[in-house]
C-alpha cells in the first residue's frame, strides 16, 4: 500500500551545535632562517595547494608608494636569474593546475593547485623566486602600466569601483590602512627599479613569510625538498618594519559625499572602527555580518531589497584584519528611490540590532549558516591552505582555524547586541554617499 | 641554493585517486539511485537528474525547461519563496536548479545533520512547486532583461549564433534561455505542463553521497522520493533528428557597436557514448589553454587576442565543437584563417605522443581538482548516469585519457572535426568584411538589428516583405 503523504508546513531547522567538523590536522614547523611551515596531509585524491604568503600588504607600502606591495605581487611573475618570465604559469597551467596570487592591506599570498607529483618542482620555483628574483627596467616598466590599467579598469571604470579607496581613506585618519591596497598612479608612476630591489630585501624573506602544503603529500618528504630549496636562504640582520600606529578614537562621525559620471544608482556605505581579527569580540562581529547582510534572509535584504523596495542591494561586512579594521554596512538605492528614504530604513534596522537582542530562533539561523560555511571551507586543498595562512598572518595562530566553530556557537543573543551597541555608534562612523555626478 | 638545485627538479611519477565506488539500484517507481560514501567532512549533497530539457521543448517555445527549473526554487504549494529562502537558511543548506539540454539538475546540499530536512525541500521542490502566476512573471522579465545583457555580449552571442548555424531546427538548435518573443509567450499553464510531463521518477536519476553510507542513502531516497509516482502517460521518447550540414560556412552578424569581434569556428562532432569521445578531449586539449596551439598562433605568435581555445560539448546527440577568440575588429579575416590553420594542423602537422604528455596532463589536473569536493563528485556521477557511461568511469577517466596516442587524435580531426566546419563572426562587419570576402567565397552578412535566434534562417522576417 502506498502511503499518502502529510502536506509538510512545519519549518524545519536544526541545531547549529549539532554541525561539527574534525579538526584540520597539521604539522607547524620553523626553519632555522625562519621560514614558517605548515603541511595539512589529505591523501584522497592526487593534487595539492601551495600558498606562501609574505607578511607585507598594502599598508607596508613605502612612503609615497602606495600601490608598491601590490605592484611588485605583478613582479614576482617575471622570471629570476634561471628562470624565464611567466614560468610558474607553464609548471603549473601546462599539467593541469593554475595559480594566481593576491595583496590585501596585511599581506601578499601566492598560490599553485597542482597535481601532487609536481609538488617539489613548484617548491623549488617559489624558493627560486624568493631567493633570485630577477626584474630589469624594461619588464618593471611594463608591469607597473599593467597595474596602472588595472586601476583605471577596476577603480576608474567600473561603477563604484572607488567605493572601497574613499572608506579606507575617509575612515582612517593617520593608520595606513586609509592608503588603500591599489594605491595611486602617480605613485607608482614615481617608482623607481631602485625601490623594487630594496622592498625585495626588506620584505621578502624567510622569516617574513608562512608556507603552507595542503592535500596529497607525505610529510617527510616534502619537509625534505623544502628543507633544500629553501633552508639555504639567508635571512638578513636587519630587522623588518612593522606599522606600529595607533588609529586613535574616532570621536565625531564623518561624512563624504562622492560624485561620479559613471553611478547608475546612489549607494551609500558606513564603515565603523572594530578591533582586530584576533579580538575575543571578532566571532561576535562575524554573526552581526551574517544576521544583518548575509543571504536572502539577512534583516537588511529582508527589509530594504524585499519588503520595502527601497533598494536593490543591501549587506554587511566585517572587515577584521590584523590591525583594527572596520564594519560596513551599505546598500544602493533601487531606481527612483531618495538616499535619505533608504538609509532611514537603514537607521531603522541598526537602531534595532543596537537595542534588542535578537530571538533565539533568528541567532540559531545565523549559526547555523556559518557552521555550515565553516564546513564547506574544508573543502578543497586551497580553501585549507588559505584558512591556515590567514589564521597564521592575521592571528598569529594557525590552531586557531580548529576553533572557529566552538566560538561562533558560542555566541549569545546578548553578545550580538553588545557588540553593535559598543561599535555601531554615530561617533565611531564614516559615511560615504556615492552619488551620480 | 648549491650547484645541483640551480635546475628545476622532474615532477614525480603520477599518482592515483582513492575515489567513493558508487553504488546503482532502482526503486519500485523506475527512480534509479546511485549512492556512495565519502566520509571525510560532514557533508552531504544530492542532484536529481531529470533527463528532460531543452532539447525536449519546441522551437516556438524555447526557453520553457529553463523557466521551469528557476521556477522550482520560488515557492511551493507548502512555502512561498520567501520562507521557502529562509528555510534553506535556517537549514545552512544550498539549493538551486537549472536545464541543459538533455537535462534538469535540481541539487542540494547540507551539513550532515541538516540533509535530511534539506533532501526533504528538493522532493517538496520537485513534487510541489507552486508556479505562483507572480513569480512566473517575475522570473519571466527577469529571463527577458538578461537576454539583453546576453545578446550585447559578443562572446555570448557568437555561441547562439553557432548553435543556430550547427543544428538549424534539429533539438540543441534553439537557444536555451528562449527568445524575448519565446519567452513572453510562456505563462504558468505550459510551466505546469511541462514539469508534469518530464519530471516523473521513471526518466530521472538521483545521485546522492557524502558523509552517509550507501544503505543509508538508499533507505533515505526510499523514505522520501519512494512515493513519488509515476503518471499513467508513457515516458516521452528521447528527442533525435537528423542533423543537417550547415548551408553557409560563414556568417557575420554586424554589430558595429561590438568592442571586438568574437569569432567561433565550428562543427558538430561526436556524442558522449562515442569511442571517440577520448581523442576528442585530447584533441580539444592540444588546442586549448596557454600552451595549446590556438592561444600559441593567436596570441603569442600574432598579438591577435588575448587568448583563444577550443571545447567540446559532447551529448546526447553529437555535440558541437567550437574554436573561439575575441579579436580587433581589423584583424578578424586574419584570425578565422590562423583558427582554421590550426584545427588543420591536427591533420597536417600532427602532434607527437611526447606533445601530448602536458596536454593530457590539462585533463586529467582538471578532472582531478573537480572531483575535490562531493559535490564535484555528484555532478561527474550526474554526467555518466545521464549519457549511459558506465560509473566506474570515475576510476577510469585519467588512464583512458593518458592512453590516447598521436595517431588516433589525428585520425579523429581529419574525420571528425576538419571537414563541414563553419565559421560565424560578430563584430564590426565594416572593418573587416571586404577582407574576409576575398579570402572566402560565400560570406552572408546578418546586420545585428535583424537577427532573430528564434528563426532558423537566423533572420526575422520582415514586415514589408
Amino acid at each position: 500500500m502506498r502511503m499518502k503523504r502529510e502536506p509538510v508546513t512545519a519549518l524545519p531547522t536544526i541545531s547549529a551545535s549539532a554541525i561539527d567538523v574534525a579538526p584540520i590536522r597539521y604539522v607547524d614547523r620553523t626553519l632555522d632562517n625562519g621560514l614558517r611551515v605548515i603541511l595539512a596531509p589529505d591523501r584522497r585524491v592526487p593534487a595539492v595547494a601551495i600558498n606562501i604568503a609574505y607578511r607585507v600588504g598594502g599598508k607596508d607600502d613605502p612612503p609615497h608608494r602606495s600601490g608598491f606591495a601590490h605592484l611588485f605581487e605583478h613582479l614576482m611573475f617575471k622570471g629570476t636569474a634561471r628562470t624565464a618570465p611567466e614560468t610558474i604559469d607553464r609548471l603549473t597551467e601546462d599539467v593541469g593546475g593554475y595559480n594566481n596570487a593576491f595583496t590585501s592591506e596585511d599581506i601578499t599570498n601566492y598560490y599553485e593547485v597542482i597535481p601532487s607529483n609536481h609538488l617539489e618542482r613548484l617548491l623549488w620555483a617559489e624558493a627560486d623566486r624568493l631567493a633570485a628574483l630577477d626584474v630589469n627596467a624594461q619588464n618593471f616598466a611594463t608591469e607597473r602600466e599593467v597595474v596602472i590599467g588595472e586601476y583605471d579598469q577596476r577603480i576608474l571604470a567600473e561603477p563604484y569601483g572607488m567605493l572601497d579607496e574613499l572608506i579606507n581613506r575617509e575612515a582612517f585618519a593617520v593608520h595606513p590602512y586609509r592608503r588603500g591596497v591599489i594605491g595611486s598612479p602617480a605613485e607608482l608612476n614615481a617608482a623607481s627599479l631602485e625601490d623594487v630591489v630594496a622592498f625585495h630585501t626588506t620584505y621578502y624573506r624567510p622569516d617574513n613569510a608562512v608556507l603552507v602544503v595542503a592535500g596529497d603529500l607525505d610529510v617527510d618528504e616534502t619537509l625534505g625538498w623544502i628543507g633544500r630549496y629553501f633552508g639555504k636562504i639567508g635571512t638578513p640582520a636587519t630587522p623588518i618594519p612593522r606599522v606600529r600606529v595607533v588609529e586613535p578614537e574616532q570621536t565625531a562621525q564623518r561624512t563624504y559625499e562622492y560624485r561620479a559620471p559613471n553611478v547608475p544608482l546612489a549607494a551609500l556605505e558606513q564603515a565603523y572602527h572594530i578591533p582586530a581579527a584576533s579580538h575575543p569580540d571578532a566571532a561576535a562581529l562575524d554573526v552581526l555580518e551574517t544576521l544583518l547582510g548575509y543571504g536572502r534572509s539577512s534583516r537588511l535584504y529582508a527589509s530594504l531589497v524585499y519588503d520595502r523596495q527601497l533598494a536593490t542591494s543591501a549587506y554587511a561586512s566585517a572587515d577584521l584584519r590584523e590591525q583594527p579594521g572596520l564594519f560596513s554596512v551599505r546598500f544602493t538605492c533601487a531606481r527612483g528611490v531618495a538616499l535619505a528614504d533608504a538609509r532611514a530604513a537603514l537607521e531603522i534596522e541598526l537602531e534595532r540590532v543596537s537595542t534588542l537582542p535578537p530571538g533565539d530562533a533568528e541567532l540559531e539561523r545565523v549559526r547555523t549558516q556559518i557552521a555550515s560555511s565553516v564546513v564547506r571551507s574544508h573543502q578543497t586543498n586551497n580553501g585549507i591552505a588559505l584558512m591556515l595562512v590567514r589564521a597564521t598572518t592575521e592571528r598569529g595562530d594557525p590552531e586557531v582555524v580548529n576553533g572557529d566553530l566552538a566560538r561562533y556557537l558560542a555566541v549569545t543573543p546578548d553578545d550580538v547586541q553588545r557588540v553593535a551597541r559598543t561599535y555601531l555608534r554615530t561617533a565611531n562612523r564614516t559615511v560615504v554617499e556615492y552619488l551620480p555626478a | 641554493m648549491n650547484e645541483p638545485d640551480l635546475l628545476i627538479p622532474p615532477a614525480g611519477p603520477p599518482r592515483d585517486a582513492l575515489l567513493p565506488a558508487p553504488v546503482e539500484r532502482v526503486l519500485d517507481n523506475g527512480l534509479r539511485v546511485v549512492a556512495f560514501s565519502q566520509r571525510n567532512l560532514p557533508l552531504v549533497s544530492a542532484q536529481l537528474v531529470v533527463r528532460c530539457g531543452g532539447a525536449a521543448e519546441h522551437e516556438n517555445e524555447a526557453g520553457l525547461s529553463a523557466l521551469v527549473a528557476a521556477l522550482l526554487t520560488q515557492g511551493t504549494t507548502a512555502r512561498g519563496a520567501s520562507e521557502l529562502a529562509a528555510t534553506v537558511d535556517a537549514l545552512g543548506a544550498q539549493l538551486n536548479a537549472a536545464s541543459g539540454f538533455d537535462a534538469s539538475v535540481v541539487g542540494v546540499s547540507a551539513t550532515t545533520p541538516a540533509f535530511p530536512a534539506a533532501f526533504a525541500l528538493l522532493d517538496e521542490v520537485v513534487r510541489r512547486p507552486a508556479f505562483a502566476p507572480a513569480e512566473v512573471d517575475r522570473v519571466r522579465t527577469k529571463s527577458i532583461s538578461d537576454l539583453a545583457l546576453m545578446y550585447a555580449n559578443p562572446n555570448a552571442l557568437v555561441r547562439l549564433v553557432a548553435q543556430r548555424v550547427a543544428y538549424a531546427g534539429a533539438p540543441y538548435g534553439h537557444p536555451l534561455a528562449g527568445t524575448p518573443a519565446t519567452l513572453a509567450a510562456l505563462g504558468r499553464d505550459r510551466v505546469a505542463w511541462f514539469h508534469e510531463r518530464f519530471y516523473r521518477p521513471d526518466d530521472a536519476v538521483l545521485v546522492i553521497g557524502g558523509d552517509l553510507e550507501v544503505e543509508a542513502a538508499f533507505a533515505l531516497a526510499q523514505r522520501v522520493l519512494g512515493t513519488w509516482r509515476a503518471p499513467d502517460a508513457p515516458l516521452a521518447a528521447c528527442p533525435d533528428g537528423a542533423i543537417p550540414v550547415p548551408r553557409t560556412r560563414l556568417v557575420v552578424v554586424d554589430k558595429p557597436d561590438a568592442g571586438r569581434t568574437a569569432l567561433l569556428v565550428g562543427r558538430t562532432t561526436i556524442a558522449r557514448g562515442s569511442p571517440d569521445y577520448y581523442a576528442a578531449t585530447v584533441a580539444a586539449a592540444v588546442l586549448s589553454g596557454y600552451s595549446g596551439r590556438l592561444n600559441q598562433e593567436i596570441r603569442v605568435k600574432r598579438g591577435l587576442s588575448y587568448g583563444a581555445s577550443a571545447s567540446l560539448s559532447a551529448r546526447r546527440m553529437p555535440g558541437l565543437f567550437g574554436a573561439s577568440t575575441l579579436v580587433d575588429h581589423t584583424r578578424a579575416a586574419e584570425a578565422v584563417e590562423v583558427t582554421l590553420a590550426a584545427i588543420r594542423s591536427l591533420a597536417d602537422d600532427p602532434p607527437t605522443d611526447d606533445d601530448l604528455i602536458t596536454r593530457k596532463a590539462t585533463l586529467t589536473g582538471a578532472f582531478h581538482r573537480g572531483i575535490e569536493t562531493i559535490d564535484g563528485i555528484a555532478s561527474a556521477l550526474s554526467e555518466y548516469v545521464l549519457y549511459d557511461v558506465a560509473l566506474d568511469e570515475l576510476n577510469h577517466f585519467a588512464p583512458r585519457v593518458n592512453a590516447v596516442d598521436a595517431r588516433s587524435v589525428r585520425e579523429f580531426a581529419a574525420r571528425a572535426l576538419i571537414p563541414d566546419d563553419f565559421v560565424v563572426l560578430v563584430g564590426d562587419a565594416s572593418k573587416f568584411v571586404a577582407e574576409l570576402g576575398a579570402r572566402f567565397a560565400d560570406v552572408r552578412v546578418i546586420p545585428v538589428e535583424r537577427l532573430d535566434l528564434g528563426s532558423l534562417s537566423l533572420e526575422a522576417l520582415s514586415a514589408t516583405g
